[in-house]
């Protein structure tokens, strides 16, 4: 093992890190606003990742430019599920019968991807697929700077969004006590409407960025459920900060874990770091008061 | 339940237990038979069962494997299908899981009464159904279990319908780079294999023999099948500076760790990966980058084995394309039983099944992929051709008497 096989790890698990925050943001922004465990967002991301595939092998653009599409489409879809599905389950078992719901969404999208695209493994091959830029030793890949650049982006302005507009004023509030923000005027079921939009549009922007980089599959989203969730226990549910950094610390620990234990150890670094939190402090490392401080 | 299974059903319930099965499903399954009544059904199409992964992690070969089974039954069928009567394929999809591949091949055989199988993809998914399949004395000749540990297993009824094992895809690479001269050849070897019998057995033949010959093995990473993420594993090769590398792989994990390497800009001398590169998708995903890329392979489309220029033909008019290796392996497991069942005259369950089997120990078949036959194990006696892509095609490189292209050493840069 060298120091530059170290940096080149901690520059991976960076970017993996990124990528991770943007997702587990959304995951857990479902869970906040309505207290929905939303098994389907990877499918989403699958999905919206194989729509950028399909828009780049239809129109020869770049697949980043589907965005102006997806986005605003995971949107609405996110308003119309929460509105048309997630509001007919009884509050007292709701957080438990959506995961039936959600795991039954997941699966109806994998089936339709594999039914109008087929389970051939896709690719989107790119001009700069293969290239890289050198920093200090490290090489990182243009597209997965890119996708860690639509990550951050994407992060920094749902932070910008939930701190200083309206919306997310509504949207923390209803997150931190539902029946306050009624008092107060809050249309809780729009605002709750829109928040799962939003969670839906963060999977779109997610699932672009996984495009450039990956090998696309049906089935792949079940590799990703996996890790987010446990994410977002460890970062508090509900805590969009805590996502973040709980993301960004597991994406390097995995990557630097890779180089001593191999990949098959590495990758239980998310549940040892799940198990450790429900056992040390079940609500998070980040949960609590900073989830609602946010 | 069909007239035609009655005149059997004694002799099937005799060997139901004597296989020593749980009885009750049996029985009644014989005795729904015997209530349809009627004809002898020597007209009564013969009914194949199989089992496939056409979802979940295998069904980017699995739907390969189906085409070729799909293609053999069609070609059977407009030839006057098996002693005369027509071949129907009833397939399932066990979504690449061992548990469901075991459901799906007791249900064809107890339930459905199939007058024949044929195995599914992979080894995870032969070993589990080849064990049903011996249960039941169903002869069980699959297209797919290439790693050692299928024959390991004792199976009496297997047969590997492919030219060599796992562990021998490499054998012309291995016999060419050790006999290199000493300063030209790879001095240093990276492995990267994903935690599966078929990948391992692949990439460790070749790395074993060239460890034995004196190379040094610098990497030797093993990954879990669910691993997308390669930036980590390529970052070590990359670090390692390896003089050559070997991707014991399948698809996905094939494509994901050379674009990680290309993206760190590791330039190896020869670069191995098994199954990948002859997918058809697979120039599709890398790009322009595959240049130099090795990869063994038990099939070719060029191949002049008459039986094959023939089966190249129909494919290709039927689908448009040439069929890959995973058709190829389907449709010799088609062949393989085929010629059993012609020369022993038989395609139904009971003693039938153990006729067909002594007669593979014994004869040798020909194939699309030459002539085949098989040790007590169930083990092919052959070796795997080597193909480079070179000038932008995928083509033969080893053995020397089958090459449609100079070996090319070192490798352009990807």
């Amino acid at each position: 093992m060298t120091g530059t096989l170290l940096f080149q790890s901690l520059v991976l698990g960076v970017l993996l890190g990124g990528l991770y925050a943007l997702l587990a943001a959304g995951l857990t922004l479902y869970f906040g606003v309505m207290r929905v465990v939303m098994i389907a967002h990877s499918a989403f991301l699958i999905l919206a990742a194989y729509l950028a595939w399909f828009f780049h092998q239809q129109t020869g653009m770049d697949p980043l430019l589907s965005l102006v599409i997806t986005v605003p489409l995971f949107f609405l879809v996110g308003v119309g599920m929460q509105r048309l599905l997630i509001t007919r389950l009884r509050p007292a078992t709701l957080t438990m019968m959506s995961v039936l719901l959600t795991f039954a969404v997941a699966l109806f999208i994998e089936g339709m991807i594999g039914f109008v695209w087929s389970g051939t493994q896709r690719r989107i091959q790119l001009p700069y697929s293969g290239a890289s830029i050198e920093f200090f030793g490290a090489r990182i890949a243009v597209v997965k700077l890119v996708a860690f650049a639509l990550a951050a982006l994407a992060l920094a302005g749902l932070y910008l969004l939930m701190k200083h507009s309206r919306f997310g004023q509504a949207l923390r509030a209803t997150i931190q006590h539902r029946e306050a923000a009624q008092l107060v005027g809050i249309k809780t079921d729009r605002v709750a409407g829109f928040g799962f939009g939003l969670g839906l549009a963060t999977a779109a922007i997610g699932g672009t960025a996984l495009s450039l980089d990956a090998t696309i599959y049906p089935s792949l989203h079940w590799h990703w459920i996996g890790p987010l969730m446990a994410i977002i226990v460890v970062g508090g549910l509900g805590s969009i900060p805590g996502a973040a950094i709980a993301a960004m610390v597991l994406g390097i620990g995995q990557s630097l874990l890779q180089v001593p234990l191999g990949t098959t150890w590495a990758q239980t670094i998310f549940y040892v770091a799940l198990f450790a939190t429900l056992m040390l402090r079940p609500q998070g490392f980040f949960g609590g008061r900073l989830a609602q401080r946010f | 339940m069909s007239p035609r299974l009655s005149p059997r059903t004694a002799r099937r319930r005799a060997f139901a237990v004597v296989a020593g099965l749980s009885t009750a499903a049996l029985v009644l399954t014989a005795c729904s038979g015997e209530e349809g009544g009627g004809g002898d059904g020597s007209d009564d199409p013969i009914v194949v069962g199989i089992s496939l992964p056409l979802t979940g992690d295998f069904s980017e070969p699995g739907k390969g494997v189906q085409r070729g089974y799909e293609a053999w039954a069609q070609f059977i069928n407009e030839d006057g299908g098996l002693l005369g009567r027509q071949v129907e394929l009833k397939i399932l999809d066990d979504q690449s899981n061992a548990d469901r591949v075991v459901q799906d091949y007791e249900a064809l055989i107890a339930q459905d009464e199939v007058d024949l199988v044929f195995g599914p993809f992979s080894t995870r998914l032969v070993v589990p159904s080849a064990r049903v399949a011996e249960e039941y004395g169903m002869l069980f000749v699959e297209p797919a279990g290439a790693a050692n540990e299928v024959f390991e297993q004792g199976f009496e009824n297997l047969f590997y319908a492919a030219p060599a094992v796992a562990d021998d895809h490499y054998n012309y690479l291995a016999e060419h780079i050790l006999a290199m001269p000493e300063d030209e050849r790879p001095q240093t070897v990276a492995v990267a294999a994903m935690d599966d019998p078929f990948a391992q057995g692949t990439a460790y033949g070749l790395r074993d023999k060239l460890a034995d010959g004196g190379l040094e093995i610098v990497v030797d990473e093993v990954y879990p099948p669910n691993t997308t993420d390669f930036s980590s594993i390529a970052a070590k090769i990359d670090d390692s500076d390896a003089d050559m590398v070997i991707g014991g792989t399948q698809y996905q994990d094939a494509v994901n760790l050379i674009v990680s390497l290309q993206q760190l800009d590791y330039q190896p001398q020869l670069a191995a990966f098994s199954t990948a590169p002859t997918n058809p998708e697979f120039a599709s995903a890398i790009g322009a980058k595959t240049e130099g890329i090795l990869s063994p392979t038990g099939y070719t489309e060029n191949a002049g084995w008459p039986s094959n220029v023939d089966f190249v033909e129909r494919y290709t008019a039927l689908h448009g394309n040439a069929p890959g290796e995973d058709e190829a392996n389907a449709f010799t497991t088609g062949q393989v039983v085929a010629a059993a069942v012609e020369a022993v005259g038989c395609a139904e369950q009971g003693d039938c099944q153990q006729e067909l089997v002594d007669w593979l120990r014994t004869n040798e078949v020909e194939t699309v992929v030459g002539p085949l036959s098989w040790d007590e194990t169930g083990k092919p006696q052959g070796a795997h051709l080597i193909q480079q892509y070179v000038d932008g095609a995928i083509q033969i490189v080893l053995p020397e008497d089958a090459m449609e292209a100079e070996l090319v050493h070192p490798k352009p840069e990807w």
